[in-house]
């Protein structure tokens, strides 16, 4: 019997699918909590507890959130929003990358021009280009969304190859540079479990997603050699 | 199936955490789809790219226009729509005709301000009790709507007097801006109460003209290049800059020769550069030895006896003004024929602490060296008596005759101005009611009660209290106004003012009593014309150098938008943009004023104008050259030493015909000391400009907000440089590190004023506050400010 081995890509279909979802439900939970329905959907949808099996302390708070998720814990986690990442005044935990990294602690700094770059490379640009900065969180998340879309439907092993080594080299060279003095910083400033668990979750999720996709990347030019 | 997916199987293996993917492989699509509701990454609008290489960086010409008195050349390195850097003026010093305009340690940090994740980025409105600091974001068309809606409501049920727009300087020295936005608002719909005078040289303003008829009693800083004598009497320049070329000719003066004495209570960065002596002396006890000066100078007789026949009323028995005593006069009173005590410098020493010697030879000094420059700052007349500080220096000035003279200076307020634009943004209030700035609580308060005697002008009697407050750019709603705890006790009882608007770039103690905050633009955001305070022959362009932030906007934006709401915004704009107001003030500028002025264009590429005269002005030449043709502006014509119309108000006590020392309260000679020993005063800080940058990291670093002690008074209590004390008085307490040092005078304790009022739960204010000390007393005649004016007691924390 001859066994058709299936191309790499669609071999990867589960797993690229599952980073996407997973970055997608990160960028919800960083984003305002101003979608009920979505909350709730959470609530009924997705079970935390799942991860706790490995440690993720952050998976154990975050279910307890959602277990007791009711509309005035909601109101409440807007004004925790908005304290943590809007102001008015100095902001609990600033979600730019440019305020972890440049030396003052300012925006608009040269990591902002960077990533505005990346975006650029890829034909994208922020809407607000420089009106806020390109280096926010959630836009630097959606970056990474759109990247691991790109994949999914790459079919070709270099493209896909390219497009893995652009993700490793946005993990190693921003996000996972910045984000655990972030999450520090939420964790230090707030007592909210929504923002603590998301905080830990994004950290552990982040150094987990570089890991395997340098891991997958092996694999896969492992692969190519074999074949050709 | 397992041979289909050697890839998959292999990371199978060696994957150790797969319990993410796992975990969210199995979550829906569509709940988590959601989340990303609106992309945030959009195609790339490719027109944009051809402009966006990598070294196309511009240098911008542009300026800060807060309320430092300096105006300067701030140069933005603008790349890809991002300052990377700011530099400032780089023209060679040399040249007194056109002096650079370099920006000060302050302006250093202007980057930083610009990008500071502070900023405030949308408009909010207040959701918990006011003063509380809870917001919640908005829209700007529900902001514009509430304010619009509000201004609507109090007008109709309250009348226009009303309606306030507080006293602010955060960005105040241009063509546009928060206060000018509103009042053009205001007085399209009704009007709005008035307020007159200012916190900076208030009792002066009012005092001085008694004098000389007018407050422009200064001239060009380069007469000092004559001077051979120079007084700075408690003015500090090289902190609070004054105008940005001052010190260059000052440091002219001093190389051509002139001496040059400082008095103030502090060893003042000002004394390091330029004194040749310091003369320390205790805060509200000028009069003192302006009066022993006097006595000195006229016991030996040292006085320009011409001078004052000819161009002064009531220097001595031979020039009163009819139906007054000729024991009245001036000289009556140094030599102490009315009362009983000559003002000699042994009086004198007594109470201001300087020795009689030492204020003779100053007097000799001063008398004897012509022509000599007595110029006064303004924080010695922000005090209880302030009114007499300034009559007093005007009154040394005439009686040495160097008025009018060139190297001479007439002391008194001192403003002088020759250099001028047009403001084409004006508003016509038809309310004609107005009240002293500094009395602004108190019509709060009791506005329906305030009469004359308060400095109410305009009317008899006002139809309401204030009960809405604009407050642009500013921070005199709470931080900078005084007595912050009592201020504080009413802006949070929201029945009295009934609804509150804050624009501002920051979160300042101000902006947390808003109602509806808003979110301005710096200097970099918006185009304008930056003019230094009154003095100073040049003005600088306001380029607009990257587009707002965030959501921030030009309050002259967003008040059209609410004069739309009301259905006057064609009265508002009169169609013009705020880039049409600076094309117009340039164009009338040059058609009304003076046509040597530059075309927009050339300007705009110059980034500053420098006018150019022929030679100095000299406050005062006309008169005294030509006196029969040109009269003072004072109802007899002459220089008023003794005033016939502050005499008639009968207030001798308080309100002198003639400059007099009056004992301060809370001033050294108070039995309150016996409680609280030291005298508190502040001065501007050379890291903040008033409150504005007290957030800005830098600027600490640069100076750090500390008190100033002597290191008598510290000892005597225990107190060690670096030392966290509690300073406290009846009105409040603070927190503040102690800098222990003979740069200050014994019993005077000195805090840098504008540090944003910080409380903790029991309200004492952790930041070093000034204001949480400060009285709302105001000074007799001018109803000014007298916030240097205060006892107080310190202890370690
Ligand atoms: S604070 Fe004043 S003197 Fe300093 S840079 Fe700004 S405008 Fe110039």
């Amino acid at each position: 019997m001859t066994v058709t081995i299936e191309p790499l890509h669609i071999q990867l279909q589960p797993y690229l699918l599952a980073r996407k979802k997973f970055y997608q439900l990160l960028h919800l939970l960083f984003s305002m909590p101003a979608n009920v329905d979505a909350l709730f959907e959470i609530k009924k949808e997705v079970t935390f507890k799942e991860l706790l099996g490995q440690l993720h302390e952050g998976g154990k708070i975050l279910d307890d959130f959602f277990q007791h998720l009711n509309l005035e814990q909601i109101k409440r986690e807007q004004q925790e929003f908005q304290r943590l990442f809007i102001g008015p005044g100095p902001l609990g935990a600033p979600p730019w990358e440019s305020y972890y990294r440049s030396r003052e602690q300012l925006l608009f700094e040269e990591w902002t021009y960077q990533i505005r770059e990346r975006y650029h490379r890829f034909g994208l640009q922020y809407c607000k280009e420089n009106n806020e900065p390109d280096d926010h969180l959630l836009l630097e998340l959606e970056f990474m969304v759109y990247l691991s879309d790109l994949c999914l439907f790459a079919t070709k092993d270099h493209r896909l190859d390219k497009l893995l080594a652009t993700q490793i080299s946005f993990l190693e060279e921003h996000l996972l540079i910045w984000i655990p003095y972030f999450c520090e910083k939420v964790i230090e400033n707030t007592s909210s479990q929504l923002y603590l668990g998301a905080a830990m979750l994004l950290e552990d999720f982040l150094s987990f997603d570089l890991e395997s996709l340098v891991e997958v990347r092996e694999g896969l030019l492992l692969c190519l050699k074999n074949i050709h | 199936m397992s041979e289909k997916h050697p890839l998959t199987n292999m990371l199978a293996n060696k994957m150790q955490r797969r319990t993410f993917l796992k975990w969210s492989g199995a979550i829906g699509l569509p709940v988590i789809a959601g989340g990303i509701g609106t992309k945030m990454l959009v195609e790339r609008n490719k027109e944009a790219k051809a402009v966006s290489t990598k070294d196309n960086e511009k240098i911008i010409s542009t300026c800060s226009v807060n309320n430092c008195g300096g105006r300067c050349v701030i140069k933005a390195h603008v790349k890809d729509g991002v300052v990377v850097r700011v530099s400032t003026d780089s023209q060679e010093s040399g040249d007194l005709s056109t002096p650079p305009l370099r920006a000060c340690v302050r302006g250093r940090n202007y980057r930083r301000m610009l990008y500071h994740p502070d900023r405030l980025k949308y408009p909010m409105k207040r959701v918990g009790k006011r003063g509380e600091g809870k917001f919640k974001r908005i829209s700007w068309d529900e902001a514009t709507r509430t304010i619009a809606s509000e201004v609507k409501r109090i007008g109709d049920k309250y009348g226009p007097e009303s309606r306030y727009d507080n006293y602010a300087s955060g960005q105040c020295w241009g063509l546009h801006g928060g206060s000018a936005s509103v009042r053009k608002l205001l007085s399209l719909t009704g009007g709005f109460l008035n307020y007159r005078n200012d916190y900076s040289s208030g009792a002066g303003n009012v005092a001085t003209p008694f004098t000389y008829g007018t407050n422009n009693s200064g001239s060009s800083f380069d007469s000092l290049l004559h001077s051979k004598y120079i007084i700075l009497w408690g003015q500090n320049p090289s902190e609070m800059i004054f105008s940005t070329p001052y010190r260059e000719y000052l440091m002219q003066a001093k190389k051509n020769g002139a001496r040059i004495i400082v008095i103030d209570p502090r060893y003042t960065d000002t004394a390091i550069v330029f004194a040749d002596e310091w003369i320390p002396i205790l805060p509200t006890t000028d009069n003192a030895m302006m009066d022993a000066m006097g006595y000195v100078i006229i016991t030996e007789n040292l006085q320009d006896q011409a001078f004052l026949d000819k161009y002064c009323l009531g220097f001595d028995g031979e020039h009163m003004p009819d139906g007054v005593a000729k024991v009245e006069s001036l000289k009556s009173y140094l030599l102490g024929e009315n009362d009983g005590t000559p003002k000699t410098p042994e009086w004198a020493e007594k109470i201001c602490q300087i020795p009689a010697n030492k204020i003779r030879e100053i007097a000799r000094e001063y008398a004897k060296t012509k022509p000599a420059a007595l110029i006064q700052g303004w924080g010695p007349q922000r005090h209880a008596y302030g009114e007499q500080i300034m009559r007093g220096g005007a009154q040394l000035a005439c009686l040495t005759g160097n008025v009018g003279k060139l190297g001479g200076w007439a002391a008194g307020t001192g403003y002088w101005n020759r250099s001028n634009i047009v403001f084409p943004f004006s508003y016509d209030n038809p309310v004609k009611a107005s009240i002293p700035c500094f009395l602004w609580t108190k019509a709060v308060e009791m506005g329906t009660e305030m009469t004359a005697a308060d400095g109410l002008e305009g009317t008899e009697r006002l139809n309401t209290n204030i009960k809405l407050i604009f407050n642009m750019a500013g921070n005199m709603l709470i931080n900078q106004h005084a007595d912050i705890n009592k201020t504080r006790k009413l802006l949070e009882d929201e029945s009295k003012v009934e609804f509150i608007v804050v624009s501002d770039i920051f979160m300042t103690p101000s902006a947390k009593f808003a109602d509806i905050l808003l979110p301005g633009t710096t200097f970099f955001e918006r185009y304008d014309i930056g003019i230094p305070w009154c003095f100073g022959d040049y003005v600088v362009f306001g380029e607009k150098t990257i587009e707002p932030l965030y959501e921030c906007r030009d309050e002259y934006d967003v008040f059209a938008e609410v004069a739309d709401k009301l259905g006057v915004k064609e009265k508002y704009t009169e169609g013009r943009t705020i880039l049409d107001l600076v094309k117009e003030s340039v164009e009338r500028t040059r058609k009304e004023l003076d046509a040597t002025f530059p075309t927009f264009e050339d300007f705009r590429q110059k980034g500053v104008h420098h006018f150019k005269y022929d030679g100095p002005l000299v406050g005062f030449k006309e008169q005294i050259d030509d006196f029969e043709n040109n009269r003072f502006e004072t109802p007899s014509g002459k220089i008023e030493l003794f005033s016939k119309t502050l005499w008639d108000m009968n207030q001798h006590d308080e309100i002198p015909a003639i400059a007099k020392y009056i004992p301060s309260w809370e001033g050294p000679e108070d039995p309150l000391k016996a409680q609280y020993p030291l005298q508190l005063i502040s001065w501007h800080y050379k890291r903040r400009c008033h409150s504005t940058y007290d957030n800005q990291e830098w600027l600490e670093e640069a100076a750090k907000q500390e008190m100033w002690l002597n290191p008598k008074d510290a000892d005597k209590r225990g107190i060690k440089n670096g030392d966290r004390v509690q300073v406290f008085n009846e009105r409040g307490s603070l927190l503040i590190d102690v800098k222990v040092t003979p740069r200050i005078t014994p019993g005077v304790a000195g805090i840098p004023q504008g540090a944003w009022y910080t409380p903790d739960t029991n309200g004492q204010d952790q930041r070093g506050s000034v204001n949480v000390l400060t009285s709302q007393r105001p000074t007799p005649l001018a109803k000014a400010t007298p916030q240097l004016t205060n006892l107080v007691e310190v202890k370690k924390a």
